[in-house]
C-alpha cells in the first residue's frame, strides 16, 4: 500500500534533477533564435566572484537560459497566461487575426525627448538649402486600433503629432496617419515583427513622391516577390506563442535592386539584398543587411538627382522603391553613426533629404542630437 | 538561493534530499548543517559569519546559563542570559535599523550623521528570534540547552525556515533533532506540500505582483478608484500567497526532512475580524511577540492601562520587525488601534451583524493595512489612499476596466484558493465518493505535477519572481 508513495517521489526527483544534470553536462546553446538574444553560459569559477555573490548569481541565470526544453516551456508559460485570460505578454498585446502589438502607453510617451528631437531636427532643417521631408510613420498599435483588445490603453498618436506639427515647418511634414487608417489598410504591418510590410512602405513611397515632385510609379511594376514565408519577428520573440503564425515577407525585384553598388560601412558589395539573413531569425535584415551607419548607394539610374535618408530599420524596406528615382541615395542611421550629419548633408550636394522614422521610435530617439553635431 | 528558482530546483533540491536519505541517521544532523550553509552562502557568501557568530555565541550562552543554573546561580545567570539577548538584538538592531534612526536623529536638523548604508543580511530577523526564543526558554527552564554544537548550529541554520520562516520555537522540534522517522509517505506528502507552496509563490503571488507593480507605476491621470482598488487587491493576494508559499515550502521540506513545523497561516483572509486575523496570518511571528514580548511585559495581568500599553509596545515592534521604515511603524500601530477598538466594544457588536457584512469589515481594513505596508514614503502612501477614496480621480476609466477583465480569473481564481474551499471540497467529494487515502494522494500527485510543470514554464520565461523578504 505505500508504493505509491516511493513511486511520486522517485518520479518528482528525477523530473527536476535530470534536467538539472542535463545542463551541467551539456554543451551550452550560445544563442536563441527563438527569442533573438545570446543566452547565459555557466561561467568560469573565480574566487572573487565567489565572495561577491556575482557568480552564484551568473550560475542561477545560466541555468534559467540553459534549461532543456527552454523553448517549449517559454511557450507553455505564455499559454498559461493567455488561458487566464491575460491580453498581454512581455508588454506586446495579443491583438485579432493574430497580431502582436507592442504596448506603447501615454506613461511610455517620453513627450520632453519628442519635444528636443524636434528642436534638433528643425535646427537641422533650417541649415539646409535641399528639401526636408519628415515622415514619422504611426505606430501600428494607433493604424491597428481595433485589433487591439477592449479597452487595451495605448498611447493617443494625436498629442504626439501636434507636438510635431506644432514645431515643424509644415510643407515638409508628409503625414502618413490618413492613409494608414483607412480601414481596409490592415496588411500594412507584419503580425509577429514591429516592422511595416512592403505594402506599408509603398504606400509610404506613394506619399513621398507625391510631396518631392516624382512621379510614383505603380505597385506591381516594382515586381515585388515573396522572398521567405516563415518569418517570425521581433514581437513574436518575446511572447514565444505556440498559436502564432508566421508572416511572408516581399522585396522589390527591379534591376537596381540587384545591380546597385553600396558602401555600407566600408564594406563595399553589389545588391541590396542579403539572402544569407532568410536562413536566420532576423529575417528583416534580408534588406541592405541591417542597419549602418552610413550606407552609400550608388543605384546605376540616370536621374542624377541625390537622396540623404536619415533613418530608423522602417526605411531599409522603403528605400528600394526610391532606387528608379535617384542615382545616388545616402543612407544615415544615427544610432550607429558617430560623425556629423550636418557634415554629410552640407558636403553631399543633396537634392533631397528625408527624414523617416516610426513615430515612437523618434519620440524615444536619443541620438537625434547627432543632426546637428 | 531562493527555493523558487531552477537552481534550487533542480539542482540543490535533489542533491541534497537524495544525499540525505543516503546518509547515516547519525551524520544527517551534520549533513543538514553544511547544506543549510552551502544553501545561505549561496547568497550572502560573507554574511554567512554574522550567522555562525550567532550560533556559536547563543550555543555557549546557552551553556553558561544552565551551567550557572545548576550550581545555583541566579543572578549570574539572568545576567548572562540579558546579555546574550542584548547582544543578540544589537546585531539584528546594527543591520536593520541603524539608518532608520540616524535618519530620524538628522530629520531633527541638529546633526548630519552619515549613513552607513549596509546591506540587511538575508533571514537575520528570523534566525534572531529563534536564537532568542532558545535563551529564553533556556533560561526559563522551558527547554535545556543543547550540548551538541553541530545540533544547535542545524536548528540555527536550517535552510527550510531560514530565510523565510516560520519562526520555530526551539522546544517545537528539539525531540526531533535526535530522532526523527524518514518515511516513504511523509517524503511523498512534505513534497506535495512543497510544489503547493511552490505554486503559490510562482503562480499566484508573482502574478498578482506583476499586476500590483503595473499599476503602481499608472501616475495620477491616469488612474481611477477601481484601479486603485484592483492594485491594492493584488497586492493583498501577493503577500498572503508569496509568504504563505515560502512557508508551505519551507513545512513541506521539513516533513521530507523529518521534521514537523507549525502551520504558519491558517487561511486569513478568510477572517471576519482583524482579531481573527491575526490569528489567523504569520501565527508563528505573532506568537512569538506573544511568548517572549507581551507575556513578559506583565500581558493582561497588570491592570487594563498596562495591558493597552503592553499592547502598544508589541504592535510597534510588530510594525518594525517587518522593515526599518515609518510606514511599517504606522502599520504596527494602525492594527494596535483596530485591536483595541475590537477588544473594547467592536467584537461583541460584529456578532450581531451577518456574516458577510464582517467578513467584508474585516476585509476592508486588511486591504487598507497591506496599502499602507506597500508603501514605501509617505507621500506615495497618501496619494494611494486619496486615490482610492476617490478624490480627483475618476470612478472608472478604461484602463481599470482592461486590467480588471483579463485578470478576473486569476483573482477570482486566487479568491478561492485563499479560504478553505478547495480543500473542503476534495475532502468532501473523497468522503462521497468512498475515496481511500492513497486514491486522494494520487488525485493530488496529478494536481502537484501539473503545478510544478507549471511554475517551473514561468521561472523559466523570467517572469516577474521577486524576493519580497530582503528587508524582514
Amino acid at each position: 500500500m505505500k508504493k505509491p508513495y516511493k513511486i511520486y517521489s522517485v518520479i518528482m526527483f528525477l523530473l527536476l534533477f535530470i534536467p538539472g544534470i542535463l545542463v551541467l553536462i551539456m554543451p551550452g546553446r550560445d544563442f536563441s533564435a527563438n527569442e533573438n538574444r545570446y543566452l547565459d553560459k555557466l561561467p568560469k569559477i573565480n574566487a572573487k566572484e565567489i565572495f561577491s555573490g556575482e557568480l552564484q548569481e551568473k550560475v542561477s541565470d545560466a541555468f534559467n537560459d540553459q534549461f532543456i526544453l527552454r523553448d517549449f516551456m517559454m511557450g507553455l508559460s505564455t499559454s498559461f497566461k493567455k488561458t487566464i485570460g491575460f491580453k498581454d505578454i512581455g508588454g506586446v498585446y495579443l491583438a485579432k487575426d493574430k497580431y502582436y502589438i507592442e504596448k506603447t502607453t501615454d506613461h511610455d510617451i517620453k513627450k520632453d525627448q519628442l519635444v528636443q528631437n524636434l528642436m534638433y531636427l528643425s535646427y537641422f532643417t533650417e541649415k539646409q538649402k535641399a528639401g526636408v521631408y519628415t515622415m514619422l510613420v504611426p505606430s501600428p498599435g494607433t493604424v491597428l486600433s481595433s485589433n487591439l483588445p477592449a479597452f487595451a490603453p495605448f498611447y493617443n498618436p494625436d498629442s504626439v503629432y501636434n507636438t510635431v506639427n506644432t514645431i515643424l515647418e509644415k510643407d515638409g511634414i508628409i503625414d502618413l496617419r490618413r492613409v494608414f487608417e483607412k480601414s481596409s489598410n490592415k496588411n500594412f504591418y507584419f503580425k509577429t515583427d514591429h516592422h511595416w510590410t512592403l505594402k506599408g512602405a509603398y504606400a509610404a513611397y506613394s506619399e513621398y513622391c507625391k510631396a518631392a515632385g516624382l512621379k510614383p510609379q505603380d505597385y506591381n511594376s516594382f515586381n515585388p516577390a515573396k522572398v521567405n514565408s516563415n518569418f517570425y519577428g521581433t514581437l513574436y520573440s518575446k511572447v514565444i506563442d505556440f498559436t502564432a503564425e508566421p508572416d511572408s515577407i516581399y522585396a522589390v525585384q527591379t534591376n537596381q535592386t540587384d545591380n546597385a553598388t553600396l558602401d555600407c560601412d566600408g564594406q563595399k558589395r553589389t545588391g541590396i539584398y542579403d539572402k544569407e539573413y532568410l536562413d536566420k531569425k532576423d529575417k528583416y535584415a534580408y534588406f541592405f543587411g541591417g542597419n549602418y551607419g552610413r550606407a552609400d548607394i550608388n543605384t546605376g539610374s540616370s536621374t542624377g538627382l541625390k537622396l540623404l535618408v536619415l533613418k530608423d530599420s522602417y526605411a531599409n524596406s522603403f528605400v528600394p522603391f526610391l532606387l528608379k528615382d535617384y542615382s545616388q541615395i545616402t543612407m544615415v542611421d544615427a544610432r550607429y553613426y558617430n560623425g556629423s550629419i550636418l557634415d554629410i548633408a552640407s558636403s553631399g550636394n543633396y537634392n533631397h533629404i528625408l527624414v523617416l522614422y516610426e513615430v515612437n521610435n523618434f519620440t524615444g530617439e536619443k541620438n537625434i542630437y547627432k543632426f546637428i553635431k | 538561493m531562493v527555493f523558487s528558482s531552477i537552481i534550487f530546483l533542480c539542482v540543490f533540491m535533489p542533491v541534497v534530499f537524495t544525499a540525505y536519505y543516503l546518509c547515516p541517521a547519525k551524520a544527517r544532523n551534520f549533513f543538514l548543517l553544511l547544506a543549510s550553509l552551502v544553501f545561505y552562502a549561496w547568497g550572502e557568501p560573507v554574511y554567512i559569519l554574522v550567522m555562525l557568530f550567532s550560533t556559536v555565541f547563543n550555543y555557549f550562552a546557552g551553556r553558561i546559563i544552565t551551567r550557572l543554573k545548576e550550581k545555583l546561580m541566579p543572578v549570574k545567570a539572568k545576567t548572562i542570559f540579558i546579555i546574550a539577548v542584548i547582544t543578540d538584538t544589537s546585531i539584528l538592531f546594527f543591520f536593520k535599523y541603524t539608518d532608520f534612526f540616524i535618519q530620524i536623529i538628522n530629520s531633527t536638523g541638529f546633526s548630519a550623521i552619515p549613513y552607513i548604508k549596509i546591506a540587511l543580511p538575508i533571514g537575520i530577523s528570523f534566525y534572531t528570534f529563534q536564537a532568542v526564543s532558545y535563551i529564553a526558554d533556556v533560561y526559563t527552564g522551558t527547554s535545556k540547552a543543547q550540548k551538541n554544537i553541530i545540533n544547535f548550529a542545524m536548528y540555527v541554520c536550517m535552510f527550510p525556515q531560514l530565510i523565510a520562516g516560520p519562526v520555530v520555537r526551539y522546544g517545537q522540534i528539539e525531540k526531533k533533532i535526535y530522532t526523527r522517522k524518514l518515511s516513504n509517505k511523509n517524503t511523498a506528502l512534505g513534497f506535495q506540500k512543497f510544489i503547493t507552496g511552490l505554486g503559490k509563490k510562482v503562480i499566484f503571488a508573482n502574478q498578482a505582483g506583476a499586476l500590483w507593480e503595473e499599476i503602481l507605476a499608472v501616475t495620477a491621470s491616469g488612474n481611477s478608484v477601481l484601479l486603485a482598488w484592483l492594485g491594492a487587491i493584488s497586492y493583498t493576494f501577493q503577500i498572503y500567497f508569496d509568504f504563505s508559499g515560502y512557508s508551505d515550502m519551507a513545512a513541506g521540506m521539513g516533513q521530507m526532512l523529518g521534521f514537523h513545523f507549525p502551520e504558519n497561516f491558517n487561511y486569513p483572509y478568510q477572517s471576519k475580524s482583524i482579531t481573527e486575523f491575526w490569528r489567523r496570518w504569520h501565527i508563528s511571528l505573532s506568537t512569538w511577540f506573544k511568548e517572549y514580548i507581551y507575556i513578559p511585559l506583565g500581558g493582561s495581568q497588570k491592570g487594563f492601562p498596562r495591558q493597552v500599553l503592553n499592547l502598544f509596545i508589541v504592535w510597534t515592534l510588530t510594525g518594525l520587525w517587518h522593515g526599518a521604515a515609518w510606514n511599517f511603524v504606522i502599520w504596527g500601530i494602525y492594527f494596535f488601534i483596530l485591536l483595541f477598538i475590537e477588544k473594547c466594544f467592536l467584537l461583541k457588536l460584529l456578532d450581531k451583524i451577518p456574516k458577510i457584512l464582517r467578513h467584508l469589515y474585516a476585509m476592508f481594513f486588511i486591504i487598507c493595512g497591506w496599502v499602507i505596508f506597500a508603501s514605501e514614503n509617505l507621500n506615495s502612501l497618501g496619494s494611494c489612499i486619496k486615490t482610492m477614496a476617490g478624490a480627483g480621480v475618476p470612478l472608472i476609466n478604461n484602463y481599470a476596466v482592461y486590467k480588471l477583465y483579463t485578470n478576473i480569473w486569476l483573482l477570482l481564481i486566487m479568491a478561492v484558493c485563499s479560504t478553505k474551499l478547495p480543500v473542503h471540497m476534495l475532502n468532501k467529494s473523497a468522503g462521497r465518493l468512498k475515496l481511500n487515502e492513497i486514491s486522494v494522494f494520487c488525485i493530488k500527485a496529478v494536481f502537484t505535477f501539473i503545478i510544478l510543470t507549471v511554475s517551473t514554464a514561468l521561472l523559466i520565461s523570467g517572469s516577474y519572481n521577486p524576493f519580497l523578504y530582503f528587508r524582514f
